[in-house]
């Protein structure tokens, strides 16, 4: 192959809080670091910085985040660390990695060790109305808050459940936006979720009082949090006008008659998370299934090994728990790198991993808290009528999809008869709704379902910036015989 | 089709647009429900039939249209090895794989009586959707093979002959008669041949199609029902045992496709026949670039922008096997080297984006003549397989449905397809 090669000791996909901790922490071991993100600032997500063009002049204005960001890319400003922006991992074979630069070329990087945190994106609903213009998902109206300073709308519904659910609308709010009613899909906190936060306080003492003080400050603004009710259907002439909310139940199936319609001219919406598993299912590592975490989880070790060798992974890309959680696991896959390199002896790595495996209890300590709360529950993928787009992509509606789902219990078969999942997202926005819904048709697990093929590219890609003539054409009758590597 | 030579470069009718299937209708497609492909094994059934690809849906199709009690098998779901996972494109030039270098005239007989054969299953994909009552998105386009150098030029002219002798239409097209009849070409190709018979269908929408009209005409279909071995009576006939029970069949027929020597292997046979994985690109869609199919004369290479105006890329790179179930995964190599070819071919392709990349299992044999007709060795045991079996599955299905439903009358299938037979001495290899 005719494609430029590199060789770094670790090579870490992705600069949001995980990558950015792993690169920081291989590199103070010692070990040369090729840190590659396909956005065009480091951050990820979380800590995402102002668009080109934008500058900040009061950085406390824009929040904590943007200086715990910033403190974190930091330290990845290294001689040993090659940061390389723009570049968008593609295809991972063996220890060698397929990146898009600039998306104009393709080279590929040789790593003793990979460590994957490609991050997660929110969790797709869909319901009557979902694809009208202004309907966001919370990641969405973050993205159009912090890099380019714009509100999503002015009489805005927030929808969501989890912890994310109180703090965008009050940091909307803080910015000037008004947000006429968030909805939760959650029960409210009783006494018995309040002393189970409280038992799992240690060391979460700054998430227990972020989360008071959201809740403060929409009962300040006079902001109706409606707890228990989620988003039925988006209504509007070319773009939202209004919103159907309605009560649900523990498994957030709606309770009929319980519908209220509100006005509104943006529906920000905010059911979690699923992890990005593109890069890891395309390594071939295993995966588990946790809806509370976002479904398809990574198998990790103790020192964040995936099930293939050499491979770690680290952050929300491998189960969703949250930024504070990313950087310790990121942290935790770099010293388990280290150590296997032989940079840091398994006393040392041990010594350093101890304090973030005991915060890392902690936090798990404060979710299991949090989870009577915030559990997601099967309703919110049965809010489709025959009507509702389920693959945006390729336009189809579940009347579509509803033969090719009577026909077969495998994701793969619907796919292939409906062509859901193949457009430009590749199944990013409709798998796990097809998949609830086949679940629920045939009455089986959501987690028993077989994942649908992984495929190259990760993501997609020109072909002009791909394209290899120099790449021999072993013809393919001939070569049949003989096995391949 | 002319069945004379024809002229050199007549003034061909320029493709425009993209023909539409004028007699479907927009509705969501049914599909073969779980309840029936679930169901109960037959006890007995006449002729068994293994594997639901799409010959084994369209030889149930047309045995059970013929009133023979048919019962089909698939080990896991229909359609999902080579016959769903091929680029769906219909290849009637002679391909690349079909020349020993230059040598075409040495050729000439054989090729003669498979371009017949190509243009027979040509046909009854034109009246395909008619037929089955569906879409499958097939479309005759027309396909260029093109020629990067002075020989690969050379060699269009001599196949052209060829095709011109067995009544095939192909046209050699150079220099400003090319550039104005297939623009979007890459201004220094050498030339191409223009065949307008060929064209393209949706591979993941035949085989269930078949199989939805085969099991309304009274055939069984099962899926979920690997075959782990058959026992040959004494007495003739078959007992066959599945993963869901067993079944006594009069008369089985192997169309396990890539997998034909493991069926095989449980009444002790073997075929030249073998398996390889088949790397396809898809793009994204974008604004109608090109109608004719595309494939080159000297490199792997088929492109077509399919009814959905994605662009569709393949032509023969390979796979690599993953896993012991025998599935492919692609690789980067592959997806490369196949777009490389692509973007040299058709420039304007550089800036459309690439989507996805599958692999399938692509079956042939050893001499890549079709394996259909009666086995000499085993009484009742048949085989249907063929190389290039998207273009030429339903016509092996629909010979081999007549040879099963009519035992006394003469068998339409030439005697170098039977299953005994023994491999030619060297496959055809460019």
């Amino acid at each position: 192959m005719s494609l430029p090669r590199s060789t770094t000791d670790v090579l870490v996909v992705g600069g949001g809080p995980a990558g950015l901790a792993a690169a920081a922490q291989a590199a103070a071991a010692g070990l040369m670091v090729t840190l590659v993100d396909e956005r065009v600032t480091l951050g990820g997500q979380i800590y995402k910085r102002v668009g080109p063009g934008f500058a900040v002049e009061d950085p406390r204005a824009i929040g904590r985040d943007y200086a715990a960001g910033n403190h974190l890319i930091a330290a990845v400003d290294s001689p040993r660390i090659d940061v390389r922006l723009r570049t968008t991992a593609l295809a991972i074979e063996g220890m060698t990695v397929i990146l898009c630069a600039d998306e104009s070329h393709t080279v590929a990087v040789e790593a003793e060790r990979i460590v994957l945190a490609p991050g997660a994106y929110d969790r797709p609903v869909a319901f009557p109305g979902w694809t009208l213009p202004g309907v966001l998902t919370a990641g969405g109206a973050q993205t159009l808050v912090k890099t380019q300073g714009v509100l999503p709308g002015e009489r805005i519904v927030f929808a969501g459940s989890g912890p994310v659910a109180l703090a965008f609308p009050a940091q909307l709010h803080h910015l000037g936006a008004g947000v006429v009613t968030v909805c939760e899909a959650g029960p409210p906190p009783g006494p018995s979720d309040v002393a189970a936060m409280l038992r799992a306080a240690a060391g979460n003492l700054s998430l227990l009082r972020d989360a008071i003080g959201y809740r403060a400050e929409l009962l300040r603004a006079r902001i109706p949090l409606r707890y228990g009710r989620i988003v039925v259907a988006a209504e509007g002439d070319g773009r939202i006008e209004a919103v159907v909310h309605a009560a649900v139940d523990r498994e957030w199936r709606v309770i009929p008659g319980s519908e209220e319609r509100v006005a509104c001219d943006a529906l920000c919406l905010g059911y979690g998370f699923l992890p990005s598993v593109e890069l890891p299912r395309l390594a071939g590592c295993a995966l588990d299934e946790d809806e509370d975490l976002g479904g398809a989880v990574v198998r990790l070790d103790e020192w964040m090994r995936t099930t293939v060798p050499n491979i770690h992974a680290a952050g929300d890309g491998t189960g969703v728990e949250g930024s504070l959680v990313a950087i310790d696991e990121g942290r935790l896959a770099a010293l388990g790198v280290a150590m296997d390199l032989g940079a840091l002896t398994r006393e040392a790595a041990e010594e350093r991993a101890r304090p973030l495996r005991r915060r890392l209890r902690q936090r798990s300590a404060f979710r299991s808290a949090l989870r009577r709360m915030h559990r997601v529950g099967p309703g919110i993928y049965e809010l489709s009528t025959p009507d509702t787009m389920i693959c945006r992509c390729e336009e189809l509606t579940r009347a579509r999809i509803d033969p090719a789902i009577a026909a077969s219990t495998d994701p793969g078969v619907v796919k292939g008869l409906t062509r859901a999942g193949m457009g430009l997202c590749q199944g990013r926005n409709c798998e796990r709704t097809i998949a609830a819904l086949i679940a629920r048709r045939h009455g089986l697990e959501l987690a028993s379902l077989p994942p649908t093929n992984p495929r190259l590219p990760a993501r997609p890609v020109s072909l002009g910036a791909i394209a290899d003539q120099e790449i021999e054409d072993h013809g393919f009758f001939t070569a049949a015989a003989e096995p391949r590597d | 089709m002319a069945s004379s030579p024809l002229p050199p470069n007549p003034a061909i009718d320029m493709p425009t647009g993209h023909p539409d299937s004028s007699h479907v209708a927009p509705t969501a497609p049914a599909w073969l429900a779980l309840t029936e492909t679930s169901a109960a094994l037959p006890t007995d059934t006449d002729v068994l039939v293994i594997g639901g690809g799409l010959i084994g849906c369209a030889l149930t199709y047309y045995l059970a249209r013929a009133g023979v009690e048919v019962t089909l098998l698939e080990r896991g779901e229909l359609n999902r090895a080579a016959s769903g996972t091929n680029a769906g494109s219909f290849h009637l030039q002679i391909a690349i794989h079909q020349l020993t270098g230059l040598e075409v005239d040495s050729l000439a007989d054989r090729l003669l009586t498979e371009i017949r054969l190509y243009v027979e299953g040509a046909r009854l994909w034109e009246e395909l959707e008619t037929e089955l009552q569906g879409s499958l998105e097939m479309h005759t386009t027309g396909g260029l093979m093109v020629a990067e150098t002075d020989a690969e030029l050379a060699l269009l002219h001599a196949k052209q002959r060829i095709e011109a002798d067995a009544g095939l239409e192909t046209h050699v097209l150079e220099g400003a008669e090319l550039r104005s009849f297939a623009p979007f070409l890459a201004d220094d190709l050498k030339g191409a041949t223009y065949c307008p018979a060929e064209g393209h269908a949706n591979p993941l929408l035949a085989a269930p199609l078949y199989a939805l009209r085969a099991s309304q005409a009274g055939a069984a279909i099962r899926t979920n029902a690997a075959v782990h071995s058959i026992d040959i009576g004494t007495q003739g006939g078959f007992t066959v045992h599945t993963a869901r029970g067993r079944v006594r069949a009069a008369r089985i027929v192997n169309a396990a496709g890539g997998w034909t020597n493991e069926v095989a292997a449980m009444i002790g046979q073997h075929h030249p026949v073998r398996r390889d994985g088949l790397h396809v690109n898809v793009t994204e869609p974008r604004e109608r670039l090109l109608t004719p199919l595309v494939q080159h004369i000297g490199r792997r290479l088929t492109l077509k922008q399919a009814s959905n105006n994605t662009f569709i890329i393949g032509g023969g790179w390979p796979s690599r096997a993953h896993g012991a179930d025998g599935g492919y995964r692609t690789v980067w190599e592959s997806t490369a080297g196949n777009v490389g070819v692509a973007v040299r071919v058709v420039p304007a392709l550089a800036d459309v984006r690439l989507l996805r990349t599958w692999s399938g299992a692509l079956a042939f044999t050893d001499d890549l003549e079709p394996l259909v007709g009666a086995s000499r060795r085993v009484p009742g045991y048949f085989t249907c397989m063929a190389t290039t079996g998207f273009t030429l599955g339903p016509l092996m299905a629909r010979m081999l449905a007549e040879t099963l439903a009519h035992p006394a009358a003469r068998s339409p299938l030439p005697d170098h397809f039977a299953p005994d037979r023994t491999a030619s001495a060297a496959p055809a290899h460019p």
